[in-house]
């Protein structure tokens, strides 16, 4: 018996098969980028925002950050009283990877933007790097922002190039949080320690938990925690483009933090957020983001002491700033950019940062803001907005290649977890960060000059 | 010229034999076939359609970005040909994930069969209490794998986790679950094996209660003992169910994502093929072309599996 399946593929048939197969490669090549060509839509345009209009409603997709839907719902009603523009609370996302996700694939299908989007430190760049977010000169002079009341370190943070690509929102700094019940009982000073030595030699003394020390996980940005430790020894992942991994203080600073885990053992890596095993009463000291400040005072049953993180041998005491900005997409209208510039500008209102500020732990971006009654009612708030003037921006090697701090947390765990030579390790990491920007970044940075 | 003029040269003769007769026999068939293929085509069109812009559609989509080196939420892309194929084959981070992936499955598959056979030979039996057993077995097999996830975390933390607890009990140390990347592995293959083994043991039970009993009392009668029974007779006869199972559990471990995900965000020694499809597009690297790649690499696997499998293995299946 003939199969059906043979006897029905005649020549014609075959034909019509292969043209079908044809139109949906050309359907299947339509949307997405263009291959190849002029890749001048990467490169982010100027606006030019003469005559135009607000928009009526805006989308506004934020990761509500410390647990801050609450006070963003109350923000947008009162911008909304004020304005008469509506904006719609979108949660893009659970964290800044799970935003950035949503936000590029929407870049991708080129629809569904929203007006302003939060952006982590290490997201923000790629975005200007793919022409996704505007320059904020003109929106900022337009709407008269007064930059000069903003704390600096924090606006700068978003500046590349000489042009502003966002504003800071929920701004943090890792804090070191420390169990002040655990240091009376050891007999130390209640403060945290000023120097990572001085803490290694309290850290005989600190017996009342499982571990007096225990390092942020691996999968929570190692690489901004530890950052302080680098620059605290001269070290740093990068001077500006030039990666510096492999140099002798590098080497020496991820050796001092193997040694903490493996040799002094005073130290541990959290499996999980370490502001969860701090507040449970697992570690004695942790470092932790000021965003999570709230939340530690709320779970923790012991007094909780903060302080600035501690110096190295040759520099400190110094810390990254990290947490998230606003920025405006390209591809949508002007009209929703203008009004995003206005929701931005509303929400860095000195009284407003502060009100979110107290929501959350994060710190109050302006300078004038009043932050009396929130020192009152939570005085560890007053030790990380006194840190702010130890803040330095970060290296570019994290936070401005993209994976880098994933491959900077595989290459601390490497050096944590399965004991790897550290000098070894860091040689790989820096071929693969290297990797990264000769083929990802340098070509894309150059186009937008 | 007409359909049916066009259609009779290139038919075979079998075919053409069938179709000859007079010109009027062939008109009259020839509008039938045209009836019954509107007809066809009213009925079929509507899923077709869908199928066509839901499922092929992104596949050859998918197939396109392979080609290209492209950043995810970049408006442009450069046409690269096999160079990500060729990256995923040759690269560490490429053959460390095809191993994570074979061993994920193989532990996976083989654990949760071979338990759910144990499982389901032991519900088989008249015991007190074999309901709520057969229930507590298959829930997890329908449980949501983010909530999945989340318990399994919490039991395998090393400071707070319930696992932990019961190690100290016996004076052992918990090992770092999820920070040391071999342990990672091991505890997904942990949770995925208890989340499918409720399902393995409930085919098998099913297919244990089909089988012909009279077979089974005929060996018993010739002296043949229970394990002998299960071995020579039981298990060649439920060879149909065990490759059901195979292919079924093999193409889910293969699309295991979920737990993993909740469980071990960064991927570190658990990025089996499809988390790393995730994490190359999504994780940070924003890599869309070398992700697009891997999940074409990990379609045609899926696509071999199943071909061999039918073709090989089935005729290896005993069909009572």
């Amino acid at each position: 018996m003939t199969s059906p399946l043979r006897t029905g593929l005649s020549r014609r048939t075959l034909l019509s098969l292969s043209g079908l197969g044809a139109g949906a490669f050309a359907l299947a090549a339509c949307g997405g980028p263009t291959v190849g060509g002029d890749s001048s839509n990467d490169k982010a345009k100027e606006v030019d925002f003469e005559g135009v209009k607000p928009a009526k409603k805006i989308d506004f997709w934020s990761t509500h950050p410390g647990g801050a839907k609450e006070i963003e719902t109350k923000l947008i009603k009162d911008f909304t009283d004020k304005t008469g523009i509506e904006v719609n609370l979108v949660t893009g996302g659970q964290n800044y990877e799970e935003i950035a996700q949503r936000f590029q694939t929407a870049q991708a299908a080129n629809s569904g933007l929203p007006a302003v989007v939060v952006l982590s430190d290490v997201w923000w760049f790629r975005y200007f790097m793919n022409g996704n977010i505007i320059p904020l000169d003109n929106l900022l002079k337009q709407l008269d922002f007064q930059l000069d009341d903003y704390r600096e370190t924090l606006v700068e943070d978003y500046q590349y190039d000489g042009k502003q690509w966002a504003m800071p929102y929920g701004r943090s700094t890792p804090l070191f949080y420390y169990n002040r019940d655990h240091f009376k009982a050891a007999g130390l000073e209640d403060r945290a320690p000023k120097t990572w030595d001085e803490f290694a030699e309290w850290s005989k003394k600190l017996t009342e938990a499982d571990t007096p020390f225990m390092y942020p996980d691996l999968a929570g940005y190692a690489g901004w925690t530890l950052q302080n430790v680098l620059w605290g020894r001269g070290a740093e992942y990068s001077h500006e483009w030039d990666l510096k991994l492999t140099e002798q203080k590098s080497v020496e600073a991820f050796q001092w933090v193997q040694d903490s885990v493996h040799k002094e053992k005073w130290g541990q890596v959290a499996s999980s957020d370490s502001a969860d095993s701090f507040a449970g009463g697992v570690c004695s000291a942790t470092i932790a983001s000021t965003g999570s400040l709230v939340g530690i005072l709320e779970a923790a049953k012991f007094d909780v002491g903060v302080g600035f993180l501690p110096a190295g041998p040759v520099d400190g005491p110094v810390c990254p700033t990290g947490g998230a900005g606003l920025g405006i997409p390209a591809a949508i209208k002007p009209e929703e950019q203008l009004a995003a510039a206005e929701f931005i500008k509303f929400m860095g209102e000195p009284e407003n940062t502060a009100q979110f500020s107290a929501a959350t732990g994060y710190m109050p971006n302006r300078k004038s803001s009043d932050m009396s009654a929130i020192i009152k009612e939570t005085p560890q708030i007053e030790t990380a907005i006194k840190q702010l003037e130890h803040t330095r921006k970060q290296d570019y090697a994290r936070v401005y290649l993209p994976g880098a701090d994933q491959e900077i947390a595989k290459a601390v765990a490497s050096i944590l977890n399965d004991k790897a030579d550290v000098k070894q390790s860091l040689e790989g990491l820096q071929k693969n960060l290297q990797g990264i920007y000769d083929k990802d970044v340098k070509p894309k940075i150059e186009k937008q000059k | 010229m007409s359909v049916s003029d066009q259609a009779a040269p290139a038919s075979p003769p079998a075919a053409r034999g069938a179709a000859e007769g007079t010109p009027a026999r062939r008109r009259r068939f020839s509008a039938r076939s045209r009836r019954d293929f509107w007809v066809f085509l009213a009925f079929a069109a509507p899923n077709l359609i869908l199928i066509a812009l839901f499922t092929y559609r992104p596949l050859l989509t998918n197939l396109n970005y392979s080609l290209l080196d492209w950043t995810l939420g970049s408006t442009t892309a450069q046409f690269i040909g096999l160079q990500n194929y060729i990256e995923f084959f040759t690269s560490e981070g490429g053959r460390r994930t095809m191993l994570i992936t074979l061993i994920f499955t193989v532990a996976t598959v083989g654990g949760s069969m071979v338990l759910g056979l144990l499982f389901a030979v032991a519900m088989n039996r008249r015991l007190p209490g074999r309901t709520v057993a057969r229930t507590a077995i298959f829930a997890p097999y329908v449980l949501s794998g983010v909530g999945v996830g989340l318990v399994w975390l919490f039991i395998f933390d090393p400071n707070f986790g319930a696992l932990a607890w019961v190690l100290r009990q016996v004076a052992l140390t918990s090992p770092q679950w999820v920070n040391d990347p071999n342990w990672a592995l091991v505890m997904v293959i942990i949770v995925y094996v208890w989340k499918n083994l409720g399902y393995c043991a409930i085919v098998y039970l099913g297919g244990l209660q089909s089988l012909p009993t009279e077979v089974l009392q005929a060996a018993e009668l010739d002296g043949a003992g229970p394990v002998r029974r299960f071995w020579s007779i039981a298990l060649p006869l439920l060879s149909p169910t065990t490759f059901f199972l195979l292919i079924t559990t093999i193409l889910n471990s293969l699309q295991a994502f979920d737990i993993i995900r909740i469980m071990t965000p960064a991927g570190r020694g658990t990025n089996v093929m499809i988390f790393e499809v995730y994490l190359q597009a999504f994780g940070g690297y924003s890599r869309a072309g070398y992700s697009a790649a891997i999940a074409v690499i990990l379609f045609v696997f899926l696509l071999l599996i199943t071909v061999i499998q039918i073709r090989y293995v089935e005729k290896k299946v005993h069909y009572a």
